[in-house]
């Protein structure tokens, strides 16, 4: 047992304890039998103590005196029964004794219930106190969790977005295409990509450059979309074939008939990788 | 059974019941000794005789409060004569000067004099013997502090401003005091001495 509820209990037990300490050690007790069965001995033994007092005997007169200021009140307290003796009988005295057992019944159990609503309140502190700790340290626990699996989650996607890129660059051996320059950035998770060309020639007038993607498991190459590239011979477009490409292997970009057509019919300009 | 085979704690719980002749017996076992502990800490024979009366009052009416699984009738009496005690000292401002040096040296237990009119049978005696002998064995310090806890009702703060003492070292004595106390009437209280 802890040092300072035994001090407590012997605090206690002389009737020392004030305030807050009272208060914790009423809180305690509820809970720890051991040491509300300390505090019932150490009473006990402090109670004792008056046995080391020598005895004197009151007056005669005394008990005269006590039996006689029970006798003349009211209320409160027990009414005397005959007890086979006698004496302090109170004939009539029914009704207000019955109202005096019924006032000092109401007045242990208010003491009681005042006594229970200290001792309970300080426990219900002394829990609420402890829950509001225990919810904190597991609220802080938990966002750092979050913070470290966010953590992950980024990481992860950062590392899945780029296993899903892939990019391509396209080559020409058609003379009056070398210039140009062209890169494909394909998703293949989300079967679409996109297109950037730079220093393209122009085409001419009723064409069109169309793009490809060429896929092992397809009989052609599928229509990826037209690409109109401006004065400068650049764009960019973001493209997705016609029909889905499970394996993009290849891609082309071929001269078409303006608007394009649904099965590759000209020359392919730019293939790759 | 003859009265003096009824137990003190029978007898306040036919006390509790409005057994006047049983409160007539508790009366005559338990007053000499109350009376004695009064006038040792009121240090004056008419505030011990209105403490005592006043005392038995409340016992009669606070009887049916008592509960025998959790102290012995003794304990229960002493508490109530005790807080009684204290209460007083404080209605007439005799605490001030019962904190006075003076006073506090002389708030000792068990001199083993008896006072005059004192009303010692071989139990009781033997009882005050026994529980003088423990005193004895404790500390000298742990002996004052703790009769003065008992003696003067006063809460360990004032013990500490009064005697200069720190708080702590009062506290700790008054722990280490009574725990050796316990443990040194446990054997008599066992035996049935006490």
């Amino acid at each position: 047992m802890e040092e300072r509820f035994e001090e407590l209990a012997a605090l206690s037990a002389f009737g020392m304890l004030e305030g807050d300490e009272k208060r914790t050690l009423d809180g305690v007790i509820i809970r720890d039998r051991a040491l509300k069965e300390l505090c019932a001995e150490l009473e006990d033994t402090a109670a004792l103590l008056a046995g080391a007092v020598s005895p004197i005997a009151p007056p005669a007169n005394l008990k005269g005196r006590i039996r006689t200021k029970i006798r003349s009140r009211r209320s409160g307290g027990a009414t005397y029964s005959s007890g086979g003796s006698g004496f302090w009988t109170f004939t009539g005295w029914a009704a207000a004794a019955a109202f005096a057992a019924s006032s000092a019944w109401l007045w242990m159990e208010r003491e009681k219930l005042q006594t229970n609503l200290q001792a309970s309140t300080a426990e219900i502190s002394v829990e609420v106190e402890k829950a509001q700790k225990a919810a904190t340290e597991q609220r802080e626990s938990l966002e750092k969790q979050i913070g470290t699996l966010n953590g992950e989650i980024a990481s992860l996607q950062k590392r899945d977005a780029l296993a899903q890129m892939r990019i391509a660059t396209l080559q020409t051996t058609v003379e009056g295409y070398k210039q140009g320059v062209a890169v494909v950035v394909w998703d293949s998770e989300k079967h679409q990509g996109v297109l950037k060309l730079e220093k393209m020639p122009p085409v001419q007038v009723g064409k069109d450059y169309q793009l490809w993607v060429v896929d092992p498991k397809q009989p052609v190459p599928v229509d990826a979309g037209i690409v109109r590239v401006d004065s400068t011979g650049f764009a960019k477009v973001d493209f997705k074939p016609v029909t889905e490409v499970t394996d993009a292997s290849k891609f082309a970009l071929s001269v078409e008939k303006e608007g394009g057509v649904p099965k590759g019919e000209g020359p392919i300009v730019l293939i790759g990788p | 059974m003859s009265p003096n085979e009824i137990t003190e704690e029978e007898l306040l719980q036919r006390v509790a019941r409005g057994d006047s002749r049983a409160f007539d017996e508790l009366y005559d076992r338990l007053s000499p000794r109350l009376y004695g502990l009064l006038r040792q800490m009121l240090h004056d024979e008419r505030d011990a005789q209105d403490v005592l009366q006043d005392g038995f009052v409340q016992l009669w009416d606070h009887a049916s409060s008592y509960d025998p699984s959790r102290a012995k009738a003794f304990t229960w009496a002493v508490m109530i004569f005790r807080n009684k005690a204290i209460d007083r000292m404080r209605a007439l401002g005799r605490r001030t000067r019962l904190v006075e040096a003076a006073s506090l040296e002389h708030a000792t237990l068990g001199d083993g004099d008896s006072l005059p009119g004192a009303d010692e049978d071989v139990q009781t005696r033997e009882r005050a013997e026994i529980v003088r002998s423990a005193l004895q064995q404790l500390p000298s310090e742990q002996r004052k502090l703790v009769e003065l806890a008992f003696l003067k009702g006063l809460t360990h703060h004032t013990i500490s401003e009064t005697l200069d003492m720190p708080l702590g070292t009062v506290k700790t004595n008054i722990r280490r005091g009574l725990m050796r106390l316990r443990e040194l009437l446990k054997g008599g209280r066992d035996g049935g001495a006490i």
